[in-house]
């Protein structure tokens, strides 16, 4: 058993948030979870959002760098229709869902929003998006900004808080300290890295944004330097993200100093990457182990 | 949970220009025409999988088409492969009879029609259009009677719909787009397989973003193939 914020999780494994649509992997691969311990949804924004022009995801060496742009049905579309099915889907296992916003006011209209709202285990404020041009990743640079949502959401509802942050910063620490002063229970440690890819003939960038987020086993260091410099700082838990995707990875980052662990990339390239994880990590126990 | 199954690579070979690689075919089910798989080369620096299409060749081995200048050609290398499939919608042919159905392919998107002339019980026409005269090659691998029309020609110069009530197409979404208004002015049904950059095939990446209907659909959910009417609308 883990615990993480609060919430009382079977093994230390989750999904990393924008990387597991729960319905479509019902639908798919006939498993809406892929084993996740919690799932994590696709940050939601206040208003519906078409995402970034294509091409939106691009391999880079060892990795992929995307700028999907978070594409959306805005919160109402949400909590009337996505999240009702995607609990469907997901049964009893808890949903923590991952909000975003152009500013701070923003962030505490939607925790307002769905207080109360029936299966929602826990929110994730995304402070750390690359791929949009405000909000999001500006307030998570911003040690005084990052203190101030944290605390406008904690005030606004009861629900375990994770504040998600950017590893493309100058000082995770002071960020993750904000987040823990503003009332956080939790950090996820990292979203993806400010990256791109330049097209030599043209000199543009090779995805339909203006840069891209480099996720995958290129991020791993990045997340793993993250992970303990605020595990030495701060005794507050600890979800560790970047470059999962075995279950040596997944120690190394639990070893680090992470509470649990989510995977992202590596659920593109198999999608039995949670569940093989999860399974090594916690091994179902015997009844002759008991 | 479907998961993805490792197969072992049985060789790998020139056509013209593409490459045909070929893996043990037992236990794979191919889909219908027009789905996909996504292929993994564990072996390979690449991190991704990647879309491909996959056909059964006659003696019961499982072949996929590969263009060596594209970042999919990287699959002619492997010595196994991990197979995620098969995955979206197919073709839809329950109307199509072979003496009126039209194929129409597009540089390496030919490689989702090998299987059209089996599922329709008879050999089709095909209009195929190739930038290079070696590329031409691929042809060899679909049973129908064809045409191939070479760069700069253009295939919707060539496009004769008098005799027609189906057209499958596969290829560059340009030209995918040209001739579903083509059809569309003629009256006459077309389904188009589309591309996009995939990065996991089952809806959970957002990578393969396409228009549809007006609004933006992922193509791996919603296609690859998808009533031609549907990019028409978009337009
Ligand atoms: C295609 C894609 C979409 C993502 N969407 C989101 C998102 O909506 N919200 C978010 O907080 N992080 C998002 N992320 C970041 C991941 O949650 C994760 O932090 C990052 O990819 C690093 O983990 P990984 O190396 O295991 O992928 C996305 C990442 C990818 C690759
Ligand atoms: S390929 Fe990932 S969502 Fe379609």
């Amino acid at each position: 058993m883990t615990l993480l914020a609060g919430l009382r999780l079977d093994h230390p494994v989750l999904n990393a948030s924008g990387t597991l649509d729960a319905i479509a992997a019902r639908d798919v691969l006939g498993d809406a979870t892929l084993g996740a311990a919690a799932h994590v949804t696709k940050t939601i924004f206040p208003d519906a959002r078409p995402g970034n022009p294509s091409p939106r995801i691009a391999e880079t060496a060892g990795g992929m760098l995307n700028s999907i742009g978070l594409p959306g049905p805005g919160i109402a579309a949400f909590i009337d229709d996505v999240l009702p099915r995607t609990r469907t889907c997901v049964g009893v296992t808890p949903v923590i869902v991952s909000i975003g916003g152009e500013s701070v006011s923003d962030y505490e209209r939607l925790a307002a929003l769905l207080d109360g709202v029936p299966g929602v285990a826990a929110l994730e404020l995304n402070l750390s998006c690359p791929n949009i041009e405000s909000g999001c990743i500006s307030i998570g640079a911003d040690v005084a900004e990052t203190l101030l949502v944290t605390r406008r959401v904690r005030a606004t509802t009861a629900l375990p808080l994770l504040v998600k942050l950017s590893p493309s910063v100058s000082d995770i620490v002071a960020l993750a300290a904000a987040a823990v002063d503003g009332g956080a229970d939790a950090v996820t440690l990292t979203n993806t890295a400010r990256g791109l890819a330049v097209r030599v003939d043209t000199g543009r960038s090779v995805l339909g944004g203006p840069g891209g987020g480099l996720s995958g086993p290129p991020l791993r260091p990045l997340a793993l330097a993250a992970v303990y410099a605020v595990r030495v700082a701060l005794g507050v838990d600890i979800v560790g993200v970047g470059g999962v995707d075995s279950l040596a990875t997944a120690a190394e980052l639990l070893a680090a100093g992470a509470t649990a662990v989510a995977v992202g990339t590596a659920t593109f390239r198999d999608p039995t990457t949670i569940s093989r994880i999860a399974a090594a990590l916690a091994p179902p126990t015997s009844i002759e182990a008991r | 949970m479907r998961e993805p199954v490792e197969v072992a690579v049985l060789g790998t070979e020139a056509l013209g220009a593409y490459t045909l690689v070929r893996v043990a075919g037992a236990g794979i089910d191919v889909g219908s025409p027009g789905q996909f798989a996504m292929a993994l080369d564990p072996d390979a620096a690449g991190y991704l999988a990647r879309p491909v299409g996959v056909f059964r060749l006659e003696d019961g081995e499982v072949a996929m088409l590969v263009d060596p200048a594209h970042r999919v050609g990287g699959l002619g290398g492997a010595r196994r492969l991990r197979l995620l499939g098969p995955l979206g919608h197919g073709y839809d042919l329950t109307a199509a009879e072979p003496a009126s159905t039209l194929l129409v392919a597009g540089g390496i998107g030919i490689t989702v029609l090998p299987g059209v002339p089996l599922a329709i019980g008879g050999r089709p026409r095909m209009l195929a259009a190739f930038r290079l005269p070696t590329q031409a090659a691929a042809t060899a691998l679909v049973d129908a009677d064809t045409r191939v029309v070479l760069a700069p020609a253009s295939v919707l110069d060539a496009l004769e719909l008098a005799a027609i009530t189906l057209v499958l197409g596969a290829g560059p979404t340009g030209l995918m787009h040209a001739l579903a208004e083509r059809c569309a002015a003629a009256g006459v049904a077309c389904q188009v397989a589309l591309e996009a950059p995939m990065g996991c095939g089952f809806g959970a990446c957002y990578g393969c973003a396409v228009e549809l209907d007006g609004a933006t659909a992922r193509l791996c959910l919603e296609g690859p193939v998808v009533d031609a009417r549907r990019l028409a609308v978009a337009r």
